[in-house]
């Protein structure tokens, strides 16, 4: 059987070669993708909290996060009603701040928002628009 | 911030409209992750920042209108194009071959085409319109495969709300391996094929094998 493959690999062609060539090709691929998958899948698995990007709202950081959304608005001195719907890096750069500084006031908010820190308080009725506030 | 970032943000501050836009234009052939828009979008619909109905509907739209203009450009531009094409440079019975295969399967290809391995949708609408699969066909295969596509993310975003970006980078791989795994058996198979066909070549023990004949 193994010299039977021998002499048919060797009556191949450049066409042949080729389809071998792009099977290795897309095997390897295939198999690199699949490994990725599994290694996100894994960190995803030991890992609840997204990093905080530049394209995320407040409201969604506080969902992702499971906090209540008025303690990172007032973090950042945004009013919390009605919800602020801009991406973090529009605030940012209203706020002259940089994206890690307002990631960095996120993380540390999410922080004492949650166990062991006790529960944030209820919300105040009304904020006066701050720095930076929507219109 | 990436292409990907820009059009989250895009999406978070337009909403629907933004949605429509990216969905029709990647459904045309713009490479744009719309799979990751459409999980975002499910998301935000657990928010309360977006309303289900409305996303399922815009976004179907979106996808069948983008899917018809890929079809109807390859039906009207496309095949007198690669007729010209095949005159001047051969290869006409090849692309005969391949609109029969286009024509014959056709329906699955489209619908799978249109959920399940989402890269390979354009190709799709181009080489449907280029072998003059029946329209009506055209449309309901794609009608399905979109809608399926949508509620799928959406749910996927609805119910792992929390996690956009994990399930992004998840089923993102996810496609690609789909895709590799069916390129890898067609290529396999083919490379079966053509050693059992030597195989039987020398057990028949011609007197020249290079004449033998072979399948590709």
């Amino acid at each position: 059987m193994k010299s039977n493959i021998r002499s048919t690999v060797k009556t191949f062609r450049w066409q042949q070669w080729l389809v071998v060539a792009m099977f290795l090709l897309v095997a390897g691929f295939t198999a690199f993708k699949a490994v990725h998958m599994a290694r996100k899948v894994i960190y995803w698995q030991t890992h609840r909290d997204e990093p905080i990007h530049g394209w995320m709202s407040v409201g969604y950081v506080a969902h992702s996060y499971r906090v209540p959304p008025y303690v990172l608005y007032l973090a950042l001195g945004l009013p919390h009603k009605p919800p602020d719907k801009r991406p973090l890096r529009e605030i940012a750069k209203i706020q002259h701040r940089s994206m890690d500084e307002i990631s960095a006031v996120l993380q540390n908010t999410i922080i004492h928002a949650r166990p062991p820190y006790p529960p944030p308080p209820t919300p105040p009725p009304d904020q006066s628009p701050a720095q930076g506030a929507s219109p | 911030m990436n292409l990907t970032d820009h059009l989250l943000a895009a999406l978070l501050l337009y909403g629907l409209p933004a949605l429509f836009g990216m969905t029709m234009i990647a459904a045309i052939g713009a490479p744009l992750p719309t799979s990751l828009m459409l999980v975002a979008a499910g998301s935000f619909v657990k928010q309360g920042e977006m309303t289900l109905w409305q996303v399922i509907i815009v976004t179907s739209t979106a996808a069948v209108l983008g899917d018809q203009i890929g079809y109807g450009l390859a039906r009207w531009g496309g095949r007198s194009l690669v007729a010209r094409i095949g005159r001047k440079i051969g290869g006409e019975a090849k692309i005969r071959k391949t609109v029969a295969l286009a024509k014959r399967w056709g329906g699955p290809g489209i619908f799978f085409s249109r959920w399940l391995v989402t890269s390979m949708g354009p190709w799709l609408n181009v080489t449907s319109g280029i072998a003059e699969y029946p329209w009506r066909r055209f449309i309901l295969w794609d009608v399905l495969g979109d809608v399926l596509w949508v509620v799928l993310n959406v749910m996927l975003g609805y119910i792992f709300s929390d996690r956009v970006q994990a399930i992004a980078e998840v089923f993102g791989n996810l496609a690609w391996v789909i895709l590799g795994i069916i390129v890898a058996v067609i290529l396999g198979w083919k490379i079966i094929q053509y050693l059992r066909s030597q195989e039987s070549v020398t057990k028949n023990d011609l007197p020249n094998r290079d004449q033998a004949s072979r399948p590709w």
